[in-house]
């Protein structure tokens, strides 16, 4: 018997400029709708989701950042302990592209090195107002050698997929990662020390 | 079926009161072990098991919880739980895993009724249970709250919030291990910036988050086994997380409910409370990592510019962190200031007025070791400052240069200024004294120290922060006192800001005068002096005096001469103003006041009745020579007062009432108002309208002072003792006269004016041109620059190379010897070739040259 209901615990973290639809992505994985007047975030948001992947239950905890500038020094305390970012810009604004090397840097500097990132093109429903064309995108996100992803929000496209891709990954990385260091590693998830495993172990 | 009691059991409230619970010896691992022996005992027969067989634990559980929700805890089968937790306690860890597992079930079906009673119990449990075993249970409880926190009602997560923190409050007397505080930091940080669309639910949310986040800190803070909470990773969520919720006005300008209002703390003192708390634990290894993440919040949310709330976290911080450990953030606040020397103006204006207001705040002495580094980061910056206004723009790295707005500039300077001061006041008068050498030490004075402005901004580069560094001085000298200015005000600071460099700028000089007159006013008199004008009678002024001391007495025996010389001089500059005046009067009064002993007394009535020559000669404007007159007046009115002679006292009054009815325009009434009349010409008054030496030492002579010194006109001089010895200072002009002045028998001093040969005379000499101000400036801007830039070496072989045509120069110079200009001293001889020959075999120090 455990505590907890679930098999598998990653951390996902959602950056990128503000505007570009990261709270959008995020309300309509978690609760199916695309919210009209979605304001700006305030420093971070916190939503969870557990979604079963081949029989085995994973738990989602998603933190959405602000994108705006002033709220960058306690955004950024997030990376960290994210096992997966979601870097987000929107194909109908070039500016919010041409920041991803930026976010790069920050990436670099503040999350973890063995941090999963996928890069996704958000708004693809507004497909007359495109500013980035994918293969542009596509491009790039090869050379920092990066998922990438688009998708749309209010159509709800391609953001299941987004968010069961990067399940997926991360189990993979993380039976890779027990594999390969087998005595030491509640890898993914926190607190879940061996020896509390063990001890509940002996129900 | 009566309750089993335990004789001892303490009732509810004093559950409270957890440490003082006998201890268990054993160590937790024991425990474990025993636990996990029993656990294989019971649980044997138990496994695969139906209702009727469940263990005894879960079936206490279950029986905690009613059917219908809505009444409650059975508090009598909860007291059975606890009695059974408190005699079993070994079962701990099993009763918290069953009644979490309820828990989840019951929040994923939504019944949140059992969610909160399943709560209850676990607080009461929690409360009740011996602090040992706590450990035992811990897993399970926060794995509860965790699971609450992550729903997202917030009901859920305020409840989750309130278990937390009664949690937080039990202090727990054994290590705990495998403890995570991850969540709770991230989550309760997120809290804290809720934006749930209902404000009175979302001031809830936020709110519990900064209490969530209290419990944190408390909870880790001193057990050392947990994840430090102190670390960058926690603080820079914890302390912006805070500081959002300080800053936010939209929640205290809400309607506030009256009644509510007494006991219901706002979000904002609930956050500042917090925020004292956690400042209030930083041990001094951690006051870096709190006070960062402030740094950081300002600058990200552009608060510097506007101020008031950098201040006040500033403020905050100061009166919260354990004083001894401030200076820590004096430095760190430095450092950001140096770190923003390229942001704009108002940003630096906005670090620097909290660095003020922070200096305030630090106990007198505990800048600590960094005295002199605080001092030396603000004179820096001045001088960025300067040099930006100066050039007009800067280079801003890869984005390019930017635009500087010159009175932003200002703004900022006279605030690094404030600051100054502000840390100056808090210091001690020996580092005062310190700070001050070390502020002169950074004037740029040619010839005795080199200058500090940058290459590029040349000769107005260094005048702009001679200014500066002189209003800087200023600022440490406010309310400076000390009882023995021998050693406070050695020669090393008197020399260069006596310097006659520093006295041909109108405003460099009236700040020299300004920094004297603070330096030497010690019982506050000056105020009384702060207009120039004919007192009749200074008793009303109810002057504050002390007898003067034997310090004084030796500062004075040192120094009088090269005062009174000063005086003397800067009365003989031409671009004087009304302000000059007045500051001049007010150090003569203060010099008499503070300092004055019977000799002093008799130098002073000399140099006034020597003023009052200059004032006769026409080298100078009428409007010069009336102040002049004027300001001889009113002191000697002062000092003949002073004195209480009346004869002495009569001879003043008598002359300054002829003047009122002949030539009002030689008393400081007439003269120093906005549109003085004044004439158009000015010969040299003659009869009962001047003081008369003879006469003044004649009334003295009779109360026992010198008549013989009273009698001989003043002339400039450094010291008593420089005349006999040899001079040491070099690059100052006057000095160099009073070498060649020292040659001659003291009875001929007064007939051997070889003042007559200004430094200024050389100079002219020397390029052949006789009055040529622009190229004088831009030979010493050369000048200037060359020795910020050019090697020790070069200077010295150039200098060398100077002086021996200087030499060679004079030497043409002194054969065909012309008419000298007017001496400074004013005296007049007819002996003007005996004088010069001396010249001739004098050999100038090398740095006469500049
Ligand atoms: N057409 C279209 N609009 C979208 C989509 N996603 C988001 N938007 C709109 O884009 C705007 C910004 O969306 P948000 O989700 O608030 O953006 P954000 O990245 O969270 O912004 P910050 O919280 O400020 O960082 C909103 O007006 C959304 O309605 C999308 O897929 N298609
Ligand atoms: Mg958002």
């Amino acid at each position: 018997m455990s505590t907890e209901d679930y098999d598998y615990l990653f951390k996902i973290v959602l950056i990128g400029n503000a505007g570009v639809g990261k709270t959008c992505l995020v309300r309509r994985f978690t609760q199916g709708l695309f919210p009209p007047g979605q304001g700006a975030t305030i420093g971070v948001d916190f939503m969870i989701k557990t979604v079963e992947i081949k029989g085995e239950k994973v738990k989602l905890q998603i933190w959405d950042t602000a994108g705006q500038e002033r709220f960058r020094s306690i955004t950024q305390s997030y990376y960290r302990s994210a096992n997966a970012l979601i870097l987000t810009y929107d194909i109908t604004c070039e500016d919010s592209f041409c920041c991803l090397p930026e976010w790069l840097r920050e990436i670099e500097q503040y999350a973890n090195n063995q941090v999963v990132t996928i890069l996704v093109g958000n708004k693809i429903d507004l497909a007359d107002k495109r500013e980035v064309v994918r293969q542009r995108a596509e491009e790039f996100a090869d050379t920092q050698s990066m998922l990438y992803l688009e998708t749309s929000a209010k159509e709800s496209d391609n953001v299941e997929k987004l968010f069961l891709d990067l399940a997926c990954e991360l189990i993979r990385e993380a039976k890779q990662n027990t594999l390969d260091n087998s005595e030491n590693s509640p890898m993914p998830g926190e607190g879940k020390s061996i020896s509390y495993l063990s001890c509940c172990s002996l129900n | 079926m009566p309750l089993p009691r335990l004789p001892n059991m303490p009732g509810m409230p004093y559950w409270l009161t957890l440490p003082n619970f006998p201890n268990f010896p054993s160590p937790r691992t024991l425990l474990l072990d025993c636990c996990t022996i029993l656990d294989h005992q019971v649980g044997g027969g138990v496994c695969g098991c139906c209702g009727a067989l469940r263990p005894r634990y879960k079936r206490l559980v279950d029986n905690i919880f009613p059917e219908d929700p809505e009444d409650g805890l059975v508090k009598a089968n909860m007291e059975k739980l606890t009695f059974y937790a408190l005699s079993a306690p070994e079962k701990l860890d099993r009763i918290g895993a069953y009644l979490s597992e309820r828990l989840s079930r019951d929040v994923t079906r939504h019944r949140y009724g059992y969610v909160c009673i399943a709560m209850e119990a676990l607080d009461q449990l929690l409360m009740a249970c011996h602090c040992q075993s706590i450990n035992l249970f811990v897993e399970s409880f926060l794995g509860m709250v965790r699971k609450l926190l992550e729903a997202d009602k917030p009901n859920l997560q305020i409840l989750g919030t309130n278990s937390f923190i009664k949690f937080a409050n039990i202090e727990e007397d054994t290590a705990s291990y495998h403890r995570s505080y991850d969540f709770f930091v991230s989550r309760f940080s997120e809290m804290c910036h809720s934006s749930y669309e209902d404000p009175d639910i979302r001031t809830k949310i936020r709110m519990a988050g900064i209490r969530g986040l209290q419990g944190v800190v408390r909870k880790t803070v001193n057990d050392e086994l947990q994840a430090n909470i102190w670390d960058p990773q926690h603080m820079d969520k914890i302390v912006p997380s805070l500081l959002f919720n300080l800053q936010d006005e939209t929640v205290e300008s809400q309607s506030p409910s009256p009644e509510a209002e007494k006991d219901k703390e706002s979000p904002v003192e609930l956050t500042e409370r917090c925020f004292r708390e956690l400042l209030g634990r930083a041990a001094y290894g951690n006051i870096k990592n709190a006070v960062k993440p402030v740094l950081m919040h300002l600058d990200n949310h552009s608060l510097w510019e506007t101020k008031t709330f950098a201040v006040r976290c500033f403020k905050i911080i100061m009166y919260s962190i354990q004083s001894q450990h401030s200076h820590l953030v004096i430095q760190q606040l430095l450092g950001h200031l140096d770190a923003n020397s390229k942001s704009s103006a108002k940003v630096r204006a906005g670090i620097v007025q909290v660095l003020s207001e922070a200096a305030v705040i630090e106990a007198s002495g505990s800048v600590g070791p960094t005295v002199l580094e605080v001092f030396n980061t603000l004179l820096k910056q001045l001088r960025i400052s300067v040099d930006y206004e100066l050039t007009g723009a800067y280079d801003y790295g890869n984005i390019g240069t930017k635009i500087i707005k010159e009175h932003e500039e200002r703004q900022l300077q006279e605030s690094v200024i404030k600051t100054i001061g502000s840390f100056a006041s808090t210091l001690p008068t020996y580092q005062r004294s310190e700070v001050m050498l070390f502020i002169m030490g950074k004037i740029p004075v040619p010839g005795i120290y080199p200058a500090l402005g940058s290459a590029n901004t040349g000769f107005e580069g260094s005048r702009m922060i001679q200014v500066m560094l002189l209003k800087s001085l200023l600022q440490v000298t406010v309310g400076f006192q000390t009882t023995n200015m021998l050693t406070a005000l050695p020669s090393s600071f008197l020399d260069p800001l006596l310097s006659f460099t520093l006295m041909e700028d109108a405003e460099v000089r009236l700040l020299v005068l300004d920094i004297l007159i603070s330096l030497i006013d010690r019982h506050d008199n000056v105020l009384m002096f702060s207009s120039i004008s004919i007192i009749t009678d200074i008793s009303v002024l109810k002057l504050k005096v002390d007898k003067c001391s034997r310090q004084d007495n030796l500062f004075m025996k040192k120094n009088a001469q090269r005062l009174f010389r000063h005086i003397y001089l800067v009365c003989n500059e031409e671009n004087s103003t009304q302000r000059h005046f007045e500051s001049l009067f007010s150090l003569l009064a203060l010099l008499s006041i503070e300092l004055a002993t019977e000799e002093v007394v008799v130098d002073l009535i000399r140099l006034a009745l020597a003023l009052q020559d200059l004032a006769g000669e026409e080298a100078l404007p009428v409007y010069n020579r009336c102040a002049i007159h004027a300001l001889s007046a009113a002191y000697l009115n002062l000092i003949c007062q002073l004195t209480t002679v009346p004869t002495f006292c009569q001879h003043v009054h008598e002359v300054i009432e002829a003047r009122q009815k002949e030539i009002p325009y030689l008393l400081p009434e007439d003269v120093f108002v906005e549109k003085p009349r004044l004439p158009e010409s000015l010969p040299k008054p003659e009869g009962d309208i001047v003081f008369l030496q003879s006469k003044i030492a004649e009334t003295l002579g009779g109360s026992g002072y010198n008549t013989e010194r009273l009698a001989t006109p003043y002339i400039p001089q450094i010291t008593d003792e420089d005349r006999l010895s040899k001079r040491k200072s070099i690059g100052d002009t006057i000095s160099l006269q009073l070498e060649m002045d020292s040659r001659h028998s003291p009875e001929r001093e007064q007939k051997t004016p070889t003042e007559q040969i200004t430094f200024e005379t050389l100079k002219q000499a020397i390029v052949d041109s006789v009055t040529m101000e622009e190229q004088e400036r831009e030979r010493r801007r050369l000048v200037v620059e060359r020795f910020q830039t050019a090697p020790f070496e070069e200077i010295a072989a150039h200098c060398g190379a100077r002086a021996s045509l200087l030499q060679s120069k004079l030497n043409q110079i002194f054969e065909i010897t012309i008419r000298p200009p007017p001496s400074p001293s004013g005296t007049l001889t007819a002996h003007g070739q005996s004088r010069s020959i001396p010249v001739y075999e004098m050999i100038f120090p090398d740095l006469c040259v500049y």
